[in-house]
């Protein structure tokens, strides 16, 4: 399904970035990220998602040469992605609904719509119900994180990217993301988890990679 | 020698890009118009009706005050010193052609170019350019395109606002405080404007609305990653707009009158 070849991004902040990457990712895996470097989990995790240009390489999604001179060609790849990592956001002059809605909003063209009882059920066991009203700024950083994975499962993804979802949907909260994880039709999904969580991806994970200064070594 | 001559090089390759930048955000803006898909406009219906209420509807408790006393001082100054026969020439001369659209045109810089070029710049910092991108939305049309269409349309009608309060606004305040003779000031107005000075104004709103859109989204959508960035981009986009309009200005005085 996703194809990197000789992929190379720069580092950014942190990090060694990536150098000459191969990956490949088929439809029914669930591949899991073990690194000492959590900044190139994210790296590799924010090229998965085409939202870094590389230096160098290339990207096939089912067979399709991605085209990264034009930002509009990726915009119907972006949105069969689910990415739930540290720098995903929400809109912050909208309310965390009105976030939620935004995709439905647009694509069904109207303003009416509402919440339909999946994405309810994630609100409510996210504990999210009594916030959806709030905008992003006046949210803690873990509901807020909540409420993008909310929004990201609620997509109905087809590829999905997960950074340390320990540390990011939180150790209260993991059980109940990983039911969901667990009913979402992940065979037919291409799925990378970066995490250190040894349970975790012991229940998903059907094959891994190491992540090493900058290099990918698959195990 | 050699520094300066770095230095002046530098400046006017830089200044080249900009301008370049600005012109092609322009070109990406116009095809917007002709790419039309049906999707999201109830979503950017309701940005641009937020865009025409913060940019015109907020400011006209601003904008009134603002002709009311351009508009008087204006009557009393040119009614003592040209003699009331020249007064309405004098007044669409300066309110309509002049005045009304570069004042509209200030007070949309003061107040909503500042106020785009910082949420846009904000939203490009906190990565929430990218989550509208994850969503399959391309941001050009959510973002670029209401707030051009808002602030187009609200320079629109906050010049003809203050065209019309300053005239008769203003007249009234001068007739109601003062014993200035102004003989018959608004017929003279009404004498006086043509079809070319409205045309004109408008042609400048519209000019004003695409300068400042285009100048304050160029600096909120330029590259940045740090939150301090954000300072350093509003009064650049403030001179920036401010300068281009005047330009503006002048070139279609020019084109128009001479």
């Amino acid at each position: 399904m996703i194809e990197l070849i000789d992929y190379t991004i720069a580092p950014e902040r942190a990090g060694k970035g990536l150098r000459d990457v191969d990956f490949s990712l088929s439809k029914g895996d669930v591949c899991a990220i073990r690194t000492d470097s959590p900044a190139d989990a994210g790296t590799l995790l924010k090229a998965l998602a085409t939202l870094i240009h590389p230096e160098r390489g290339s990207y096939r999604l089912e067979g399709n040469l991605l085209d990264f001179t034009d930002y509009r060609s990726l915009l119907p790849i972006k949105k069969r992605i689910g990415y739930i990592a540290s720098d995903a956001a929400m809109i912050s002059n909208r309310s965390i609904r009105d976030n939620l809605l935004l995709m439905r909003q647009y694509y069904e063209n109207s303003l009416d719509v509402t919440l339909d009882k999946a994405s309810e059920d994630l609100c409510r066991n996210f504990e999210l119900d009594h916030l959806l009203d709030l905008r992003p700024g006046e949210l803690t950083l873990s509901a807020l994180r909540r409420a993008i994975a909310t929004r990201e499962l609620a997509k109905s993804p087809t590829m999905l990217f997960i950074e340390y979802p320990e540390d990011y949907i939180g150790l209260a909260h993991l059980d109940y993301f990983s039911k969901t994880l667990e009913a979402l039709p992940l065979s037919e999904m291409a799925v990378a988890v970066s995490s250190d969580d040894k349970h975790f991806l012991d229940r998903f994970a059907n094959r891994q990679v190491t992540l090493s200064a900058g290099t990918l070594k698959c195990e | 020698m050699n520094y300066i001559a770095g230095s002046i090089g530098r400046w006017a390759i830089g200044s080249l890009t900009h301008i370049i930048d600005i012109l092609a955000f322009n070109y990406r803006m116009s095809m917007l118009f002709f790419h039309r898909p049906l999707e999201g406009r109830a979503v950017i219906r309701k940005v641009i009706v937020e865009q025409v209420y913060f940019t015109a509807v907020q400011a006209f408790g601003l904008i009134i005050p603002i002709a009311l006393i351009m508009g008087s001082t204006l009557i009393v100054g040119f009614a003592r010193l040209s003699g009331q026969y020249d007064l309405g020439k004098v007044m669409v001369l300066l309110v309509v052609r002049e005045l009304g659209p570069l004042i509209t045109a200030i007070l949309v810089i003061l107040r909503s170019a500042t106020a785009v070029t910082t949420e846009v710049s904000y939203m490009v910092v906190l990565k929430e350019i990218d989550a509208i991108e994850m969503a399959g939305i391309d941001p050009m049309r959510m973002i670029t395109l209401p707030r051009f269409i808002g602030i187009t349309t609200a320079i629109l009608c906050m010049f003809i606002v203050f065209d019309l309060v300053a005239i008769i606004g203003g007249y009234a305040i001068v007739w109601v405080v003062t014993y200035i003779k102004m003989g018959d000031f608004l017929g003279q107005i009404g004498k006086a404007i043509t079809g070319a000075d409205i045309a004109v104004s408008v042609i400048k709103a519209l000019c004003f609305g695409v300068t400042i859109t285009v100048t304050s989204l160029t600096h909120g959508f330029s590259p940045k990653k740090l939150m301090t960035e954000i300072p350093e981009k509003n009064p650049k986009a403030f001179i920036e707009c401010f300068f281009y309009c005047l330009v503006v200005n002048v070139i279609i005085s020019i084109l128009f009158y001479l």
